[in-house]
């Protein structure tokens, strides 16, 4: 009775501590699990802390030292984050290309009103397919599929050609790679655009071909401007997700980046720290390097990609 | 960045549904015309024997998790220990012969002495076991009875990292002591900086070269193992018939890490000394046969384990030599053994240019074991039981790590291996035993060995010059142990 009474008497209901009540649960997890780690991971970096067989070494504070390490040049001369990082974007450029154009290309063809393909449905699934098997599993038979004496090799030779080494060779090893990951996603960008394409108002495509416009003048003038923020939308995330690639050049390189560690990603490195000698402190630096050049890519693309204010009612 | 974790979790569901799929998918190409045996076709994969229902309610918490060295009492009566009898391995070798030969060992039940026994096998490759083993030994002294690791195998190149550990128990708390029937190289190995026994090895693992009789005919002009030794006594000698052996359109050997074992175990330094990392001389010499015999094409790009050498085992394979112990010609060469694609018969073994072993598995009980006696038991039968041993010769074709045993197969005429043509290997490897010394182990030899070999592959090959070869090795070093000092 006496809540009833108080809220009469308030002029207007607040419902917001049951918003954050609801949205409590999300931030909880957050906390424990997304920021703390990743605040520790900072903290981590300045300490040496690592297993040199089964003795514990560490932690012991070191300053900068891990990231003095990270940027010292091998006796070879080169410095390796750089080799590192340099192998993932060339990678990840091998096969996110492909898979944007490739994409845009099925996403406007399975949306066109004048082709009205059949069987959509099964064609979506069959491009999406290749997306719900593990990039492990994937490598793996791409692995076989290409090894010495592989059905690949054996189509070769019985042609009467040569064993190729697909994986010994530089860039057969990253087209490989390259290759699986725009197979994997490419279904992924695919739906997407697709949503993207189905929301631009469907007056526009029938304003256009009255007007008499020719396909790909709609392509360019209708559906890639209005397509923008979800392409912008699709290339930070493949772009995050490419940063992050591990699993398949961890399995087609078996974890060691052959030939010459130009298959070895930015996370191959920092699993290679964290897997045998537990180096958090090496880690830790190479995590906050990838960090870093995550924030930079996507605030780069996305200032060169974001609408203009002034576009705001001026075009069609 | 969470748009995509959320699209990814979405996702993940249906890849789950699908791995299974995509596992047979794979399975089945890889089964498609190779019968690799199951050390080689577990690349990256990570096998997990199944936990049981955990049933720990009699086993709250024992008193000996402390430490190993309170455990005075010899061994203790089955009745108190653990219900679950958790062992550790790299592959399912030892595994088969403790389900088939172990005494108390009920196979339908799956237990020993009506204990529950898992098995947690995790692949060698790239150092997954010793990782995985790692963690859960640390973990040990507070896993509940149904997770404690009680028994695990190790091999020699990493062995000593876990005797020189307080993570191994000394065998003499188990009741066990050296028996004079081990061979002492196999005990040398057990033991840790103060002579200390941690464990005790099944086998006895001087490595031969195996090699194909026809082929052998055709290069040398004979294939009796005396005359073949004769022959390839040096490595003078192996050279000048792998040029011989090329100019037949025959391979030397499979894979370019072929004679690798051969020089690293008569390294006279070790890897790393003083926490400095230095390239054995032996290893050295290696690094330029292994140069030679690729660019002459005495030999193939494939590693050890790779699946085009074991391809080069089938009857239509033109390599003459192959390297290794007992269990090599025994558990990895499945190809050589297939009825249809397969040369049983077709092979013999002799010593080779020089004696060295490969590989060997240890077992060692784990420090917090609740079921001491059981492991007790394992070693025993495996090492003094000659029932046990004598299957393992005879079914199995191991070379045991019992003398008594070996010698009197060795001295039996009528012995003699289907596979190697009725060879008698047992006495081949007797008089091969002597060889075998064991000294310059460190903790890091499985990743240094496995890393070196990969990555001199690249200067091989001409994708890189030799420096940078080696520079990408010793970052792999630096990387897998920061505390040891790279040139």
């Amino acid at each position: 009775m006496s809540s009833t009474t108080a809220s009469v008497r308030r002029k207007s209901i607040s419902y917001a501590k049951w918003g954050y009540l609801f949205i409590a649960p999300f931030f909880i997890v957050y906390l424990t699990c997304s920021l703390i780690p990743l605040l520790f991971t900072f903290y981590n970096a300045f300490f040496e802390n690592y297993m040199d067989g089964l003795k514990q070494i560490g932690p012991n504070f070191v300053g900068f030292d891990n990231f003095v390490t990270l940027f010292t040049p091998k006796s070879s001369g080169t410095i390796e984050i750089f080799k590192f990082a340099g192998n993932t974007m060339i990678m990840w450029i091998m096969g996110a290309i492909p898979q944007i154009v490739f994409a845009l290309l099925l996403a406007v063809i399975f949306t066109s009103e004048r082709m009205k393909i059949k069987g959509q449905g099964f064609f979506k699934t069959v491009i999406y397919m290749p997306n719900l098997i593990m990039a492990s599993a994937f490598s793996m038979l791409f692995f076989t599929l290409f090894s010495n004496v592989g059905p690949i090799n054996q189509i070769i030779q019985a042609a009467g050609g040569q064993v190729f080494e697909f994986f010994n060779n530089v860039w057969s090893a990253r087209t490989i790679i390259a290759f699986i990951n725009f197979l994997m996603w490419f279904g992924n960008t695919t739906i997407l655009l697709m949503a993207g394409i189905m929301g631009i108002d469907q007056s526009l495509f029938e304003a256009a071909a009255i007007d008499g416009a020719k396909s790909s003048q709609v392509f360019f003038k209708i559906t890639i401007p209005l397509l923008m923020p979800i392409i912008v939308f699709v290339v930070i995330t493949a772009l995050i997700g490419g940063l992050q690639m591990f699993d398949v050049p961890q399995i087609i390189s078996s974890g060691k980046g052959t030939p010459n560690n130009t298959t070895k990603t930015l996370v191959m490195q920092l699993n290679a720290y964290i897997g045998t000698s537990k180096n958090y402190g090496m880690a830790g630096a190479v995590s906050i390097m990838l960090f870093i050049i995550t924030g930079v890519l996507s605030f780069i693309v996305f200032r060169f990609t974001e609408p203009k204010k002034e576009k705001k009612g001026g075009k069609k | 960045m969470n748009d995509h974790n959320l699209l990814e979790e979405r996702t993940m569901k249906k890849r789950i549904a699908s791995a299974l799929l995509a596992s047979a998918v794979i399975l089945s190409v890889a089964s498609c015309g190779n019968n690799a045996p199951a050390a080689t076709t577990t690349k990256a994969a990570e096998t997990t024997t199944a936990a049981p229902a955990a049933n720990n309610d009699t086993q709250a918490a024992p008193a000996d998790t402390t430490e190993a060295a309170a455990t005075d009492a010899a061994a203790p009566a089955a009745a108190d220990e653990g219900d679950t009898f958790n062992i550790y391995a790299w592959n399912e070798e030892f595994k088969g012969f403790f389900e088939k030969y172990q005494p108390g060992y009920d196979a339908a039940a799956q237990t020993l002495n009506g204990v529950k026994v898992v098995w947690t096998i995790n692949p060698s490759d790239n150092g997954v076991y010793q990782d995985k083993l790692d963690a859960a030994l640390q973990a040990n002294a507070s896993a509940s009875s149904a997770d404690k690791v009680d028994m695990f195998l190790a091999e020699a190149d990493y062995i000593l990292k876990y005797t020189d550990s307080d993570y191994t128990m000394d065998i003499s708390q188990l009741g066990l002591s050296q028996v004079d029937t081990e061979y002492q190289y196999t005990v040398s190995a057990a033991s840790d900086s103060n002579g200390k026994i941690k464990g005790v090895s099944f086998q006895c693992c001087p490595s031969a070269l195996i090699y194909r009789r026809s082929i052998a005919k055709d290069v040398l002009g004979t294939d009796d193992p005396d005359e073949v030794q004769a022959q390839l006594d040096s490595w003078d000698k192996f050279d000048a018939t792998a040029a011989k052996a090329k100019e037949l359109g025959y391979y030397m050997t499979a894979a370019y890490a072929e004679t690798y074992r051969v020089f690293s175990n008569n390294a006279t330094t070790p890897w790393v000394t003083g926490g400095e990392l230095a390239i054995p001389d032996a290893i050295n010499q290696w690094i330029d046969q292994a140069d030679t015999y690729l660019k002459n094409g005495y030999t193939l790009t494939s590693g050890i384990w790779g699946d085009e050498k074991n391809a080069q085992m089938f009857k239509d394979g033109k390599t003459m030599c192959f390297f290794g112990p007992a269990w090599y010609f025994n558990f990895c060469m499945g190809n050589a053994q297939d009825p249809e694609k397969g040369c049983s018969g077709d092979w013999a073994i002799c010593k080779g240019p020089q004696g060295h072993f490969w590989g060997g598995t240890w077992i060692l009980a784990a420090t917090g074991t609740d079921n001491p006696s059981l492991v007790a038991d394992v070693m025993r039968a495996f090492t003094e039981n000659e029932e046990v041993c004598e299957n393992l010769i005879v079914n199995e074709g191991q070379f045991t790590n019992n003398k008594k045993v070996n010698e009197k197969f060795a001295n039996d005429p009528s012995f003699g291996s289907d596979f190697l043509g009725g060879q008698n290997a047992t006495a081949v490897f007797c008089g091969m035993t002597d060889s075998i010394v064991w000294a310059n182990a460190t903790i890091y030899d499985q990743l240094l060995n496995e890393g070196l070999q990969t990555y001199i592959l690249d200067y091989y090959q001409g994708t890189c010059d030799k420096d940078t070869a080696l520079a990408n090795f010793y970052a792999y070093v630096n990387e897998k142990y920061p505390a040891i000092q790279t040139p």
